[in-house]
């Protein structure tokens, strides 16, 4: 919202603050300005002239030739495309030689054989506005050729204000100037309400109103105006208007407007004798729509109502949508000599509800759905039956009519100094609180340490005591509050010592080349289905009101969009991306209606787009080393990586990885095809570990651990195997066998080659056997040599010939 | 043999010393003036047993000096050989230290995930745990217990994505359900701090993406005052972006919490002078915090008599872009490398 320095300065006195003051206070007191701008600045060098002579340039169908005269000079000839100059009319005129606000500088210009001096200015020129579509036009009476027009439009500052969303009150330069008026602790002056001389036939004679029982609507208020004349608002009115952005339209419509733009009360003005039903009587009514009604709007858009919506009708017909937008039909032209005016309150809820169902955000409704307060009522009404003689030259009917009445005051809000003053953490005394809140116009009475507080009729977000701790806070302003810590009562929550199980891996991964990733939770279909990772078999849970269909699904699982960044990577020239991250997948409930699931997972990916790397299979190793090093540093029980089959998955070159029994993770290369999907060249590897409740074993205290001091004796075992024989099994098998002595077992090489049976390879491999006390011979070490020979039998090893 | 013969043999010694080119010569030197038995030294311990008594004192001395002095000749000499062998040696190892070889694997750390942890790290230090919520939520949680209820203005800003289904979940819009989840879980006092994904259904532009993040912090306890949450606020925030930034708190509008607070830190583009990334300000809006409401205390079944808090609550993603400049929020959910390598 703008706000006018001038207007702001007719509730209260600015004087000696700097714009940069006034930002100041408006933002900490919680009015944020987000932009300090000026307004009619620079406009010593534009002249009001006269257009005394008037015609068509030859040729041309829009073109004007004008003569502009000053007093005291020769009238010259302006060229001008505006559709609205007038013979006669007053406007704004830069000769040749000045400058223009914006910097542009005017001259003598040759426009189809004819010499144009300078310019008629449209306000969009002078920084008047953004209205282009026509010259500024002044009114005859108000300004006198050759006054600059810096007199015409004193310079003024404006304020764009973002209004915090419970505060209605403060939509207005009213409101404003009490929000300034409190915390510079300078009086506010009320808005002038006098009433002019009323005449004619009482309002209800001509205007009755009904509020159908249960209808959204406290108060409804009619006022008749009669003998309205022509012409625009006089210029202090247009001159507001311009200064916040508002364009001028007609008096009667200005008028409205102004009333809301000051008070932050919307009126709406019905032409009488537009009103269906008898001529000059009408009967106003408030309910909901019909099925089937439908309404012409103001803004040319004809809407359909539902009962839901609240409608002003006249002798049944809709008229309006209450509190949101006006009809077309009963809308006041520029014929119009007698009016209705409407100034209502509305139910909040209801005005948001209808102004979002259809679509349509208005000045009123976005006033009237933040809950205006109801004592706003009569006094826009008298705001604008004190303003209409002067700006329309009206004569006002005796009433007004009203419907319903604003609301009684609640009670007032009991609060305790003391209890201001422990939630703020700031010694406030009665007096002071007191104070604070009456620089907003609040009725407190004090006895001893407690106020009884009656918030300013105005205001309808206090509430409670805590409403008005706030009121005190922000009016005495926050700084006073010194800042402190709060007492640690009671040991903290959580062990800070130990390391979190997303940080360890973190630190895994990144010391394994791999950095850290964060994706979006939102994929899109088709991607979801290429890989699932762990989340295969599981069908998605889809967002019912997605903003694309690249946003519409929730993941399963992290591959997917970290194999879209190796993609990413790989199209801006990478050679290698390797990416980790620790993320949330979402996998719906059994029966699909409870709560989703939302495993933790940490996921890996290794995408190589040129050539794999030295040594086959090498980043898969490498993988399989993070994993099994996670596994290890987060103390899982019997992991086991077992070779299976997984969707979208290499299948000779993938492991599930399984933890108590349980599938807990999968690893290996991606399926050929996936790479294709995801438009990837090379090789991918990737895993995916689902790692809840992974925790950090903190190394406490309990186990018993000794250190043989005897030596250890180190023998090697060569065999051979099926060429398909597994590692992992062999070495499960050895384990198992449990040989209290063999403290190691490694593979030291693998081969094939002649040498060996056809469909066998060889493996060798160190064993290190030790006793606790004893210093093992070799003959023991050979007995003990044989036991895992024994065992590898399970994998079908057989003692390679030739080797001891 | 007398001591001047002695000294004489100690100098001859010395020169042939010095003039041996190799350990094998130096070798032969030593047996020739050392050798147990024969050597020209050695044997002057048996002219000192023959000597007179009266000289052998003095013969005593000279002989020992003099054979000490060989001595130390000996290992000087034999040291500068070595010396000179491991000089050789060394000579035919010599390497490229500026070749490049495999670097040592290093990834990075995601910047935004930095600062998550960075924050934390800071709550740590002042008695904070870090949890986690869902990240699917109800109406309730996400909303009306939070002092929300339908129709709310404030709800305008929060544009919800809802899941498919009639059991009407959606994804939380904030993190500020955690708190009434952590309360609800026991009795206070909490320390908290939520970080984790949330969303809105906003068009994606430079400053917004539809999933983001948001950091909650949750003080509940009794006595604790809008000074605490003050003195809280500026040392996480000194912490975050130095301590010479200022912090300033102006009053704000959250359906959770009442007194509501924003707080701005002094740019630290422009050291509060103002300039393009503060808007002319000399302040940059960070958080958004306040005392927690009495009604969001009560829902959560804790007697707002007794206890009182603080919340407040601030977007990773966008302190990430003001602290590092970068200019489009939605870079952070790329994973572009050559962005992540500066972490």
């Amino acid at each position: 919202m703008r706000v006018s320095q001038e207007w702001l300065s007719e509730f209260v006195d600015l004087d000696g603050l700097t714009s940069k003051r006034i930002d100041e206070l408006l933002t900490l007191s919680g009015t944020e300005v987000e932009r300090v701008s000026e307004f009619a600045r620079g406009l010593d060098e534009v002249v009001v002239a006269e257009v005394v002579e008037l015609g068509r340039m030859e040729g041309s169908d829009h073109l004007w030739l004008a003569k502009v005269r000053v007093p005291g000079e020769e009238p010259v000839e302006v060229v001008c495309g505006a559709p609205n100059l007038t013979l006669g009319a007053r406007v704004a005129w830069g000769r040749p030689g000045s400058e223009l606000p914006g910097g542009m500088k005017l001259g003598q210009r040759r426009i189809r054989g004819v010499v144009s001096n300078g310019m008629i200015c449209a306000p969009d020129e002078l920084g008047l506005g953004q209205d282009h579509e026509g010259v500024l036009l002044l009114p005859a009476g108000e300004v006198e050729p050759g006054e600059p027009l810096s007199r015409v439009f004193p310079p003024d500052t404006i304020y764009e204000l973002e209004i915090l969303s419970h505060r209605a009150d403060c939509l207005s330069h009213w409101g404003v100037a009490r929000e300034l008026a409190a915390v510079l602790d300078r009086s506010l002056r009320e808005p002038v309400l006098s009433q002019p001389q009323r005449g004619g036939p009482a309002a209800d004679e001509s205007v009755r109103v009904s509020i159908e029982g249960g209808a959204d609507c406290p108060i409804y208020l009619a006022e008749c105006v009669d003998q309205l004349g022509a012409g625009p608002a006089p210029l202090w009115l247009q001159r507001r208007l311009m200064a916040v952005g508002s364009r001028s339209i007609s008096a009667m419509v200005d008028l409205a407007n102004y009333v809301m733009l000051e008070l932050g009360q919307p009126v709406h003005t019905f032409d009488l004798d537009r009103m269906p039903g008898a001529p000059g009587r009408v009967e106003i009514g408030v309910r909901g729509g019909r099925p089937g009604e439908t309404l012409a709007c103001l803004d040319g858009v004809v809407r359909r109502l539902d009962q839901d919506a609240l409608m002003i009708t006249a002798d049944d017909h809709p008229v309006a949508l209450a509190g949101v937008i006006g009809g077309s039909e009963t809308a006041v032209q520029s014929d119009t000599t007698r009016i209705v005016l409407e100034a209502a309150n509305f139910n909040w809820v209801s005005i948001r509800k209808t102004a979002r169902r259809l679509g349509i955000r208005t000045e009123a409704s976005s006033r009237f759905e933040r809950s205006l307060s109801a004592a706003l009522v009569p006094v826009a009404a008298q705001r604008f039956i004190h303003l209409v003689e002067a700006v329309a030259g009206g004569r006002v009917r005796p009433g007004p009519v009203i419907a319903g009445a604003v609301p009684a005051p609640t009670a007032p809000i009991r609060v305790s100094c003391r209890r201001i003053s422990a939630l703020l953490g700031l010694e406030v005394g009665p007096d002071q609180a007191a104070g604070a809140l009456r620089r907003l116009q609040f009725e407190v009475e004090v006895s001893g340490d407690e106020l009884q507080v009656v918030p300013a009729a105005v205001r309808t977000d206090v509430h409670i005591a805590e409403d008005v701790t706030e009121e005190v806070g922000r009016i005495l302003g926050y700084d006073l509050v010194p800042a402190t810590l709060p007492a640690l009562r009671t040991p903290p929550s959580g062990h800070p010592g130990l390391v979190s199980a997303d940080r360890l891996a973190g630190e895994i991964c990144l010391g394994a080349g791999f950095t850290e990733a964060i994706t979006s939770s939102l994929v899109s279909q088709e991607r979801v289905g290429v890989v699932r990772g762990l989340g295969a078999g599981v069908s998605p849970i889809r967002i019912a009101n997605p903003l694309s269909s690249q946003l519409g699904d929730l993941r399963v699982s992290c591959l997917p969009a970290l194999l879209d960044a190796c993609r990413l990577n790989q199209s801006r020239g990478g050679e290698r991306t390797q990416l980790f991250e620790w993320g949330r997948v979402f996998w719906p409930s059994a029966d699909r209606s409870g709560r989703p699931e939302e495993p933790e997972v940490l996921a890996l990916v290794d995408h190589s787009a040129g050539a794999r790397p030295r040594g086959e299979g090498e980043p898969l190793d490498q993988l399989l080393q993070v994993v099994q090093a996670l596994a290890e540093r987060v103390s899982l029980n019997s992991v086991e990586f077992r070779p299976a089959r997984h969707p979208g998955f290499h299948p000779q070159r993938s492991a599930q990885l399984w933890v108590d029994g349980e599938l807990r993770g999968i690893l290996g290369e991606v399926d050929p095809g996936v790479d294709s999907a995801f438009e990837l060249r090379g090789s991918t590897v990737v895993a995916e570990v689902r790692v809840d409740g992974w925790l950090v074993d903190g190394g406490r205290p309990g186990r018993g651990m000794s250190l043989a001091k005897t030596p250890p004796l180190s023998l090697d075992l060569a065999v051979t195997v099926p060429e398909r024989a597994e590692l992992g099994p062999a070495l499960a098998a050895v384990r198992s066998a449990e040989i209290a002595e063999l403290e190691e077992i490694r593979l030291l090489d693998q081969y094939r080659g002649r040498q060996l049976p056809p469909g066998t390879k060889g493996w060798t491999f160190r064993l290190l056997f030790r006793h606790p006390e004893k210093t093992l011979t070799h003959l023991q070490g050979e007995q003990l040599r044989s036991q895992v020979l024994a065992a590898l039998g399970a994998v079908g090893a057989a003692v390679r010939a030739g080797s001891a | 043999m007398t001591e001047g013969d002695l000294r004489a043999l100690g100098d001859q010694a010395l020169e042939e010393i010095a003039g041996a080119v190799d350990v094998d010569q130096l070798e032969l030197v030593r047996l020739k003036y050392l050798a147990r038995h024969q050597g020209l030294i050695s044997s002057g311990a048996q002219a000192l047993a023959q000597a007179p008594s009266e000289q052998r004192a003095a013969l005593g001395r000279a002989f020992n000096s003099v054979k000490q002095g060989t001595e130390a000749a000996l290992e000087r000499r034999l040291e500068e050989f070595q010396l000179a062998l491991r000089e050789l040696a060394a000579e035919g190892q010599w390497l490229d230290l500026t070749y490049p070889s495999a670097p040592l694997p290093r990834g990075h750390q995601h910047p935004l995930g930095r600062l998550i942890r960075e924050i934390e790290d800071i709550g740590t230090a002042l008695g904070y745990e870090s949890v986690r919520g869902p990240e699917v939520e109800d109406d309730q949680f996400n909303f009306e217990l939070l002092n929300l209820p339908p129709e709310h203005p404030a709800r305008d800003a929060h544009d919800t994505f809802y899941l498919e289904g009639p059991a009407g979940w959606l994804l939380r819009t904030q993190t500020s359900p955690v708190q009434l989840r952590t309360m609800m879980a026991g009795p206070p006092p909490y320390r908290i701090l939520a970080p984790g994904k949330v969303y809105r259904r906003d068009n994606p532009d430079p400053t917004h993406s539809p999933v983001f993040h948001q950091l909650e912090g949750l003080c509940v306890d009794e006595g604790v005052t809008l000074g605490d949450l003050k003195g809280t606020l500026t040392y996480f925030l000194q912490a975050i972006f130095g301590e010479e930034r200022r912090i300033r708190l102006r009053s704000s509008f959250f359906a959770f919490t009442e007194p509501s607070l924003e707080a701005d830190v002094s740019c630290w583009f422009c050291q509060g002078e103002g300039c393009r990334s503060c808007l002319g300000k000399g302040w940059i809006e960070v958080l958004g915090s306040g005392m927690v409401h009495p009604q969001v205390l009560r829902n959560a079944g804790i007697d707002p008599e007794r206890y009182s808090g603080f919340a407040f609550g601030m977007g990773p993603d966008r302190i990430t872009a003001l602290k590092y400049g970068l200019e489009d929020i939605r870079d952070l959910y790329e994973n572009d490398l050559r962005l992540l390598e500066n972490f």
